[in-house]
Order: structure tokens, then C-alpha cells, then sequence
């Protein structure tokens, strides 16, 4: 593929939060182009959570905050509107439900299990968030369900640049430029 | 018991509040049977006592953010690639490296500043997605040092690329260059290389980069003239012997170049000569230096190369090791021993040799003639007399100008035959044409080739081609001065260095001529030294050299002050010198 080719490609989102301590979640949105180039990056000031909110949303606390707080306010922020939004963290599928545009879950195998990540108390009807998990080349993937046409479009937009590129590689850009971001805040 | 939840109008779905029992209501555990009974609701009615309420406020702030917006890339400058550009001169490297599955970033520089073209640093792919990714087409994958060199060189405005010869500098900028015109960083880029490497420039850009059109500034004046004058060429090639020629073309148009880069800038190493003069008058955003040498005698060199890629950063009154530290942002250093460590091994011999009798009479009333002159001139005795008396000593270890005699010869006689009996390449290295036109009558029978300041620049590339291709023409007699640097002679697996040049740099740009990626076997390194002569004295003063290197270059301590004083200068005969410290001896 030419590089002209890899322009011609629309645009895509990845989207994550990265938890900080003390400060809280940070949000960051990158918007690539077909060769996988910088477009826009857009970051949230940190999130806190508090104690009350733990205890109430209980297990809908991280697709409110992930996804209709940070995610929501994130894909409003960009001027060139992706084709499809990817995450690593599959509380933010549920921005889909306040979007027109396709949002998927990057991964290999349960995401839930992810070492090291904070978790909220998740009581067994909701551990299993629900998905649609389907494959696109090498990679895993799944939409909300209630979204089940997205896995076309998915399928569709994301085929060109999965081919080429490592899906889950500009979510490791996302959270260095978020560090490099608080350095220099420092 | 009872519960309810109410909605806060003014914060919709997110303010609960509940409604709790008397603490004096509670019966036992929470989920006792008897809590959910209808007769405790019974018992609440009779009480008519009104449960307290506390409210838990769920409020919720608006997000900021902070956005950053970039520019598209631009489109590739495209020209149609030629298939056969990629000269076998610059083959890749016999095992191509497996795909690497690293993950090589672009980093920011400590001098930028503003987090928005930081962050654009830090948000491009890997390196490794652009190579493999198929945007761009690579001959081959590159080793993961040489993404780094490239990663190292993209988002720098002032860089060294130091790396040992033979670790492909070239290929590590042009495909930065490439990059980063692809990138629409770059427009306009200014590649100043000897022009005896001019051809080589334009093989390698051929194979790392066959969309990118060249321009090689070259011709009559007029044609220069014009060439100069353009702005819309990409990429322009001149070679260092024009600048002063044409420094009035250079400078007429005033044109703003977006990178100019020097390959072995260690032809600005003196600030004063007209070259460097030149060279730092060019109007340029970035500036780029290449060299295996950055240090060929003094820490003064590393000045000099800096005064062009950031002035006023070094100064010469710097120790070296502070002067490492300021540089240490600005240079890439890497050997070959540390990131090619499946390279074939590079093996010295010291061959220790006695002088012919004959020899060793002539070289004895030499020197004593010599010291003699030199003791009567008194204070008026300069450096370069001193050096006069070197080269003719070191000319008659090579031949005895009188008989021919050379116990050298006889040696590299000997050793050559054993080179082409098994097939195999060998290439010689002297100082001075005269003895390599002598060597290469004495070693008829080999069919030498020979390369050289006296051999016409048109024919150099044919007599490379010789050398490569015809199995019968196994020998390369060679000039420091016109084979040291650029050549890719990887397919010799033997060299010899005759006589010995005044720094140790020179002999291993001479030397990596044939270590370098590609190498198909070990490379064996014979270095002749003829024992109680003055090559044995300057063997001990290269070793000397060896150390400011590393005191710049290494965090390790140095072992020793360096630098070599005037008194040792005519230490070398024993003389009793004038006063005073000299700062350089080549």
C-alpha cells in the first residue's frame, strides 16, 4: 500500500483511561489517520471518583465514568469525527450508547482480568459485560451488545488498517503522551 | 421498613437519597427474616414515628480537556523507482535481519519545549509500523539500531550521528530524510558529502529511498549557478571541494534550506578553514552531522563540528569530560561491538618486523644525520622540521631508498599469497602513492588494482567494480587519503596497513572499509611496525590518542592527561625543544 493509499483511509479513534495516583483518571483520545499519523490527541484533567459513588453505581460505575463522563466528553472534542472508535477497556463501549459511531473493544481474552488494574466491586450479573466477541485477522474483538451491526461496519473500517498495523500499539502512544503530559505539568 | 429513591431535578439519574431506619429498628443482622416480616411494618405504623433521611449528593463536574491538532501528512514526493539503481556496491547485508518486533519510538528532544510538538513526537507510530506497515517500501528490514539512529535523528533539529564506520549512517539518514519529507517536515535538504562519495550518496538513495528525486550539484558554473538557484528541488547533493567555488551561487539566492546535512564532517573539524566557514554560512532549520570520527585529534574537533550543528554550545576551553555532557543530547555514538555482535570478529595482528641490514644502515645515518640538523638549528627548530625527519624515516621503513630493499614487502609478500591461493581479497593501505605504485610493481603477479589521489575520478568506480567482481584481481593498494571513507569493501576479508597514519581514527575508517554489515567472514587487520623505528614511537603516541576518545565519548575515567606537549613532539629524537604546549600534531 502506497502511502497515498494509507491517506485515503478515513480516520480512526482509540480511546483509553489511564488511572494515576494520586490524581485520578486521565482520559485520552487519539485520532490517526489510515498510516497510522497523529491527527488530533485530546486529554481529560484527572477524574476522581469518590467513595459514595463506588458504593451506589457500584458495577455501572466504570461505564458511567469511562464512557459516558470521560469518553463522551473526549469524542465531543474532535474536529474530524473517526470512523470507528477503538478502546483497550471494555467499560468504555458503553460511550456507543451516546454515539452514532461504531465503538469497539481491542483485545485478547478477558479484559476483566487485566493484573494490576483497579476494579470496582462487580457482582456476577454484571461481571460478564455484554458482548459480541468476533476476530478480525489477528486481533480480537467485540462491540456492546444491542450493537450487533456494528461488527460490519467494524469489520468494514477497520480491515485496511488491521492488516498493516498492531491495533492495540497506539494505546501504548496514548499513555506516554498522558505521562508526558503530566511531566511537563509538573 | 421502608425505602424510596428520589430524583434531584437539578442533577438528573446521578442524586440518590434513602431513606434509613431508626438504628433502635434494627433487629439482628440486616437479612434476618424477621427485618422483611410484615409484622415489623405493623410495629413502624403503630410507633407513627417518621424515619430521618440523609441525603448523598452524587454531583458530577464537567470534564475538561485539553486538545492538540496536527497536521496531515503530506504526500510522497513520487518518481518512478529504478529497479536496477540499487547497486550492488551497497548490497544488503548477507543474512537481512529478521522482521523486528520491536518497538522503536520517536522520542522528544530535551530542547523542545512546548508540550504540543512534544507530544507530536511522542504520538507518531513506531518505527517498526512504518517499515513493516508498507507505506513506505524498504529493501530490507533494518537492524533495530539502526531504527533507533533514524528515531534519534527524526525529531532533532541539531544532531550527531557519531556511529562507528560501517554501521550504515547513510542509510540511518536518508530514511530519516525520507520520513520526515513524507511527513511535510521537511522540504528542502541539503546534503553535503567528498565528492568521492557523491555516487555513493545517490546508490544508497536509490535503494532506501527510489521515490525521492535528487539533484547532484555538479558541471560547468553556469549549470551550478542554476542549480543552486533552485527551490524546488528536495534534495540537493554537493560535495565539499565546490563550496568555495561556488559560494557566491550558494549564497545569491539566499535560499532557507530545511536541513542541510555534512556526511564525514569531520571536514569542518577547523573552524577557521573556508570549508566550515562556508559551510556555517548556509541558512538552515535543522543541521545534521554525520561522521565516524567526531574526535580525530582533540576534543577541538568535537568544536568545530558543533560551531555548525549548535554554535556556541561547546567552547574549546571545556574540559572534555563536561564537553561529553553538553554533547551528550546532541550525539548518537555506537559501536560495532555493541550492536552487531553477530558482525564477523575483526582480529589484529601487530606484525612486529626487523628492518633489512641494509635497511637498518640507511634508516640509522638518516636519523642521525637527521637529529644532527635538527640539534644545530637550536631554538629555530620548528614542528615541521620534526616532521620532515618522521615521514623521511618512515619512508625508509617502508623502502630503502637506495638498495628497495623492504622487509615489509617481503612480509606482505609472503602473506599475500596465501590470500589469493584461498580466493579471498585483500586490500593495502599506505600513505603515499609513491610506495603504493612501488608496491603494486613489486606484487605484478597479483594483478594489483590501485586507488588513489593520482587515479582520475571517472575511473574510480570501474576499478572498485575490478576489484569486486574479477576473481583473478584479489589486491587493492589503497591511499588513507582517498579509500578512508565511504567505500563498502565488505567483500575483503584481509587488510593491511603498510604504514601508519598519525591518528587512529584514520586507520579505522581505513579498516572499516571491509568490517562493516555485510561482511561475509572475519576480517583479519595486519598492521606492520618495524621494531626500534619511529613507527614504534608513534605507535605509542596513536595509543595515546586512543584515550581522549573515550574521555569523551565514555563515562569511564580517564586514565591520564592527554594531548601531546611540543617536548614530546621532539621527545621523539631525544631533542631538547622550545617552550610552550601545542595543541595538535595532525
Amino acid at each position: 500500500m502506497s502511502a497515498r493509499d494509507s491517506k485515503s483511509l478515513s480516520a480512526l479513534g482509540f480511546l483509553t483511561v489511564v488511572e494515576s495516583d494520586p490524581h485520578g483518571l486521565f482520559g485520552g483520545f487519539l485520532v490517526l489517520d489510515g498510516g497510522g499519523r497523529p491527527l488530533e490527541f485530546h486529554c481529560t484533567a484527572p477524574v476522581k471518583t469518590n467513595r459514595a459513588q463506588e458504593i451506589l453505581f457500584g458495577p455501572t460505575l466504570e461505564p458511567y465514568i469511562y464512557g459516558e463522563q470521560i469518553g463522551q466528553t473526549l469524542a465531543a472534542a474532535t474536529k474530524q469525527k473517526p470512523t470507528v472508535i477503538c478502546t483497550d477497556l471494555p467499560p468504555v463501549l458503553a460511550l456507543r450508547e451516546h454515539l452514532e459511531i461504531p465503538v469497539v473493544l481491542i483485545g485478547k481474552g478477558d479484559e476483566s482480568e487485566e493484573p494490576g488494574r483497579p476494579r470496582y466491586r462487580v457482582d456476577a450479573a454484571h461481571a460478564k459485560a455484554q458482548r459480541i466477541n468476533f476476530e478480525l485477522g489477528s486481533h480480537q474483538l467485540a462491540v456492546a451488545e444491542g450493537h450487533e451491526a456494528d461488527r460490519r461496519l467494524v469489520s468494514d473500517r477497520l480491515a485496511a488498517f488491521a492488516e498493516r498495523l498492531d491495533l492495540l500499539e497506539p494505546f501504548s502512544r496514548i499513555r506516554e503522551a498522558i505521562a508526558e503530559a503530566q511531566r511537563s505539568g509538573r | 421498613m421502608s425505602s424510596s429513591t428520589t430524583q434531584d431535578d437539578s442533577q438528573p439519574a446521578l442524586a440518590w437519597s434513602w431513606h434509613a431506619p431508626e438504628a433502635n429498628d434494627l433487629r439482628g443482622a440486616s437479612w434476618h427474616a424477621e427485618a422483611v416480616t410484615p409484622r415489623l411494618a405493623l410495629e413502624l405504623d403503630n410507633l407513627r414515628s417518621h424515619p430521618s433521611v440523609a441525603t448523598i449528593g452524587l454531583k458530577t463536574t464537567k470534564v475538561k480537556t485539553t486538545s492538540f491538532w496536527f497536521a496531515p501528512t503530506s504526500g510522497p514526493i513520487v518518481r518512478p523507482a529504478a529497479p536496477a539503481a540499487a547497486d550492488k556496491a551497497t548490497p544488503p547485508p548477507a543474512e537481512a535481519p529478521p522482521s523486528p518486533k520491536g518497538c522503536t519510538r520517536i522520542r522528544p528532544p530535551g530542547d523542545v519545549i512546548k508540550l504540543a510538538d512534544r507530544l507530536f513526537y511522542v504520538l507518531q507510530p513506531p518505527l517498526e509500523a512504518m517499515v513493516a506497515g508498507g507505506a513506505l517500501e524498504f529493501p530490507f528490514h533494518p537492524y533495530p539500531y539502526q531504527l533507533e539512529g533514524v528515531a534519534f535523528l527524526y525529531p532533532r533539529y541539531a544532531a550527531v550521528l557519531a556511529d562507528e564506520m560501517g554501521l550504515r549512517k547513510t542509510m540511518q539518514a536518508i530514511t530519516a530524510i525520507r520520513l520526515l519529507l513524507h511527513a511535510g517536515e521537511l522540504r528542502s535538504v541539503l546534503l553535503i558529502c567528498p565528492k568521492p562519495l557523491v555516487s555513493n550518496w545517490r546508490r544508497e538513495f536509490a535503494q532506501w529511498a527510489p521515490e525521492l528525486p535528487l539533484l547532484i550539484i555538479e558541471g560547468e558554473a553556469a549549470k551550478r549557478r542554476w542549480q543552486w538557484g533552485l527551490s524546488d528541488a528536495p534534495i540537493k547533493i554537493a560535495n565539499y571541494e565546490l563550496l568555495s567555488r561556488d559560494f557566491e551561487a550558494l549564497s545569491a539566492g539566499q535560499l532557507e534550506y530545511d536541513l542541510v546535512v555534512l556526511d564525514e564532517s569531520q571536514r569542518i573539524k577547523n573552524r577557521a578553514n573556508t570549508t566550515a566557514q562556508i559551510v556555517r554560512s548556509i541558512r538552515r532549520r535543522r543541521s545534521w552531522a554525520l561522521t565516524g570520527t567526531p574526535v580525530e585529534n582533540s576534543a577541538e574537533d568535537l568544536v568545530g563540528i558543533f560551531e555548525f550543528v549548535s554554535p556556541g554550545l561547546l567552547s574549546s576551553a571545556m574540559k572534555p569530560r563536561n564537553m561529553g555532557r553538553l554533547a551528550s543530547e546532541f550525539v548518537l555514538r555506537r559501536t560495532k561491538d555493541k550492536v552487531l555482535t553477530d558482525l564477523p570478529p575483526k582480529m589484529f595482528r601487530d606484525a612486529e618486523i626487523e628492518l633489512t641490514p641494509e635497511q637498518r644502515e640507511t634508516y640509522r645515518l638518516a636519523e642521525e644525520d637527521g637529529v644532527m640538523r635538527l640539534t644545530a638549528m637550536g631554538e629555530s627548530a620548528t614542528i615541521q622540521h620534526v616532521f620532515e625527519l618522521v615521514l623521511r624515516l618512515k619512508q625508509i621503513c617502508n623502502f630503502d631508498p637506495a638498495s628497495g630493499e623492504s622487509s615489509k614487502l617481503e612480509r606482505l609478500s609472503a602473506d599475500l599469497e596465501e590470500v589469493a591461493a584461498s580466493g579471498r581479497k585483500a586490500i593495502v593501505f599506505s600513505q603515499w602513492v609513491d610506495t603504493l605504485q612501488t608496491l603494486s610493481a613489486r606484487l605484478a603477479r597479483f594483478k594489483p588494482l590501485e586507488y588513489h589521489g593520482q587515479v582520475p575520478q571517472r575511473r574510480r568506480d570501474e576499478i572498485l567494480s575490478k576489484f569486486r567482481n574479477e576473481k583473478d584481481r584479489p589486491l587493492l593498494l589503497i591511499s588513507y587519503g582517498a579509500g578512508g571513507v565511504g567505500l563498502n569493501l565488505q567483500f575483503s576479508e584481509y587488510v593491511f596497513l603498510f604504514d601508519r597514519w598519525w591518528n587512529p581514527a584514520i586507520e579505522d575508517q581505513a579498516i572499516n572499509r571491509a568490517h562493516r554489515i555485510g561482511a561475509a567472514g572475519p576480517v583479519t587487520v595486519t598492521r606492520f611496525l618495524t621494531q626500534n623505528t619511529i613507527e614504534q614511537r608513534i605507535d605509542q603516541i596513536l595509543s595515546e590518542k586512543r584515550e581522549i576518545f573515550d574521555t569523551i565519548f565514555c563515562d569511564q575515567e580517564p586514565r591520564r592527561e592527554l594531548g601531546l606537549t611540543q617536548a614530546e613532539i621532539f621527545g621523539l629524537f631525544k631533542l631538547k625543544c622550545p617552550t610552550g604546549p601545542i595543541k595538535a600534531v595532525a
